[in-house]
């Protein structure tokens, strides 16, 4: 054996170091999060309890099951602008279909995820084999469907949920509100999804350089048409649950959660341009936007300053996580030894 | 000008009917679509179904789309325009030089500056005051309270906070605990009232602009067993809880009030009666016409068995109409042509026929710079209370 070659000097250490990062970042978040949720104590008394986090928790489900779609988009080096139109089009299927019983509930739902995750197809053929950019495409996509839901409705979208959905919504065991523990479901399996199956390998790796995915033997487009056509599908069952939530639908309803979607991507510690991300920042990302504004909504702030401060929050969020802090951090940890 | 109005001018499409536009600035909630399907259903009941012509134009939310849909119209050789204006004073040139060809502009519930156009509107009857004044009653002049406001920037929402701002001040005991903006909308008023609550879950009331039923239901799901004295506009959702037993029980109490659709059916009423010569034009300076501000409190609200206001009813049963449905869309003296299926469908009730508003219709409305005139001033009594006594002194 060569004495000079050492099989542990050799070992690949980057993926490693990687791994490192992604959770230097996802911790930072969650270490934002609950410092925040501590620090507004200092802003009411009543805040910073457990049922503020669950009020954080609730409002942020909607956003973690539309974010985790545009993460998925945004892996792939894209960009889903259509989030807002297919919320629309969720809450507008569902109390369409369901006119305020629980009939058929049991494949209205399903169906309705069909028909949004064709749609995500559309996209997704749009991008991949017309060469149109995402953001163009998605945002064509989205205008069309919303137009569609104006055109249908008339303006008013008629009907109500099933009134199983609104108990759904309302309902808490244990003392923890039904969507809180859909949410964890959620998360759970998403995570798996992205991180720890094959399809999400495989994602990661399109995102990452998808010339070398080709080679690989990935089927690159059926993969990032996947990625928008769950995004969509994602979008509409936030739609559907935003429905039983406000009991009916708005034409406008979507409106709130495109940018939050990337904002919370991008927060949560995923590369803007693709290859790199992991959902459960993306989540951290998402508890990060809605305890600031739950906080700036209770300090009392005007709107103009409401918005200025998350948008400072956002930049800070990422600069701490620009990848340079984090090689500086680990050289810091290194010189010692 | 004047001349030109006091002629009954000539019908001026192919077929010999009126040409009149409905311009709408934004579709996409409730209030926007019964506004719209009630001028709908007005224009396809006899006799105007042989007489008027109607099209109906989207601009989106931008002036700039508006103001071109408008010069468009003009040029087409519209009789009239009935409109809801996106802004109060951008669109004034366009309305001024379609003035001067002629064209007989009505504006529903949003206002513009111009003279020459009619603002037929209940912004200036009083909501903001009114029901300020009501919600202290209820809290008996003392407690927390949340203000959910609408469209930040919009001329409607200073209008409305002023005239609550200006009663709340008056009382020490109240304090704003959170204010913010709901946009007119259930879901966003839900939302900002759950993340209020949270900080705040010892509210005393609320004063909600539209949106209201969202407040309540945050509030149920902050605690199921405590509700609040709140004010709010007129969604069919709030009016049935004010009138529900076991939430009277946790605590709701409070007043309905707001913007009501069937503006756009007085104004288009008013519109065809003096293009047809029935009702002489007014002068520029009194074109600004009140329509009266809706008021029903918890014992005032009376279920509707039928497809329209009779006998006192003003809201209807819940398995008839959504939640956010906007009830003040009829209104048995002004409008008595109406059904549920024409605010809902813009379709005419059967065996309907137009009939003539009452003479003294016409209630005018006091000045208001920057909401319905330009170089005026407003009457030392702006933020007097009209619907409303005080029960509790300051």
């Amino acid at each position: 054996m060569n004495p000079f070659y050492s099989v542990t000097d050799k070992q690949d250490t980057r993926q490693a170091q990687r791994l490192n990062s992604t959770t230097i970042a996802v911790l930072t978040i969650y270490g934002l999060v609950v410092l925040m949720i501590f620090g507004s104590r200092l802003v009411s008394p009543s805040l910073g309890g457990i049922s503020q986090l669950m009020n954080v928790l609730y409002l942020s489900s909607f956003l973690v099951i539309c974010a985790f779609g545009q993460g998925l988009v945004i892996l792939v080096r894209g960009l889903d602008l259509s989030v807002a139109s297919m919320i629309t089009l969720g809450g507008v299927l569902s109390t369409t279909f369901m006119q305020g019983t629980n009939e058929g509930l049991y494949f209205i739902i399903p169906g309705i995820l069909l028909i949004s995750a064709l749609v995500g197809v559309i996209s997704g053929l749009g991008v991949t084999h017309l060469s149109i950019p995402p953001f163009i495409m998605t945002m064509a996509m989205g205008l069309i469907v919303y137009s569609v839901c104006l055109g249908f409705t008339e303006g008013t979208p008629r009907g109500f949920p099933a009134p199983m959905l609104n108990a759904f919504m309302q309902n808490k065991v244990l003392g923890v509100a039904l969507p809180i523990l859909l949410m964890l479901v959620f998360i759970l399996i998403f995570t798996i999804l992205q991180s720890y199956s094959a399809f999400g390998r495989k994602l990661n790796a399109v995102g990452n350089n998808p010339d070398a995915a080709n080679i690989a033997g990935i089927a690159v487009k059926r993969m990032t048409i996947s990625a928008y056509a769950i995004s969509a599908a994602c979008s509409a069952l936030a739609g559907v649950l935003l429905a039983a939530y406000a009991n009916g639908a708005t034409l406008r309803m979507g409106d709130d959660y495109l940018l939050p979607s990337i904002a919370a991507v991008v927060v949560g510690g995923s590369s803007i341009l693709g290859g790199r991300g992991s959902f459960l920042g993306t989540v951290g990302g998402a508890l990060l936007l809605t305890t600031l504004s739950s906080m700036l909504s209770a300090l009392g702030v005007g709107q103009g300053w409401k918005t200025i401060l998350e948008g400072i929050v956002i930049l800070v969020a990422l600069i701490m996580l620009r990848e340079q802090i984090f090689t500086g951090l680990q050289s810091m940890l290194k010189k010692p030894n | 000008m004047l001349a030109a109005g006091m002629q009954p001018a000539e019908a001026k499409t192919e077929d010999g009917k009126w040409l009149i536009y409905l311009s709408l600035s934004y579709s996409g909630n409730s209030w926007q679509s019964e506004a719209a399907n009630i001028v709908k259903a007005l224009a396809k009941t006899p006799p105007y179904d042989e007489t008027v012509e109607l099209v109906e134009v989207i601009s989106g939310t931008d002036p700039q789309s508006q103001i071109s849909d408008y010069e468009s119209m003009i040029a087409n050789g519209a009789d009239g325009i009935v409109s809801f204006p996106i802004s109060s004073n951008a669109l004034n040139r366009t309305v001024r030089h379609g003035c001067e060809q002629g064209v007989l502009f009505f504006m529903y519930d949003a206002t513009v500056t111009e003279q020459c156009a009619y603002n037929v509107s209940y912004i200036t009857s009083g909501f903001g005051e009114n029901t300020a004044q009501a919600l202290v009653n209820e809290l008996g002049g003392e407690g927390k309270i949340f203000l959910s406001r609408g469209v930040p920037g919009n001329s409607v929402d200073e209008r409305h906070t002023n005239g609550a701002m200006h009663i709340f001040n008056q009382y020490p005991g109240i304090e704003i605990a959170a204010e913010y903006y709901s946009n007119w909308d259930d879901r966003t008023t839900q939302q900002e009232t759950s993340k209020a609550l949270a900080a705040h879950p010892d509210v005393d009331g609320i004063w909600a602009q539209a949106g209201e039923y969202g407040a309540i239901q945050a509030l149920l799901q902050a605690d199921e067993n405590r509700l609040v004295p709140m004010t709010g506009e007129n969604s069919n959702g709030f009016r049935l809880a004010l009138a529900n037993e076991e939430y009277q029980a946790k605590g709701l109490s409070g007043v309905s009030a707001g913007s009501p659709p069937a503006q756009s059916g007085l104004a288009f009423k008013l519109m065809m009666e003096m293009l047809e010569g029935e009702r002489d034009e007014l002068p520029e300076d009194q074109r600004n016409i009140q329509y009266p501000l809706p008021w029903v409190t918890a014992d005032d609200v009376k279920l509707c068995e039928g497809d329209t206001f009779e006998d006192g009813c003003n809201t209807f049963p819940g398995d008839k109409v959504p939640s956010s449905f906007v009830t003040e869309v009829f209104n048995p003296e002004l409008l008595p042509e109406l059904s549920l299926a024409s605010a809902l469908e813009g379709t005419p009730t059967p065996g309907a026929t137009i009939q003539p508003l009452p003479a003294g219709v016409i209630e005018n409305a006091p000045n208001e710079p920057g909401i319905n005139c330009r170089n005026c001033d407003a009457p030392e009594n702006l933020y007097e209370l009209t619907t409303v006594e005080p029960t509790v002194s300051p």
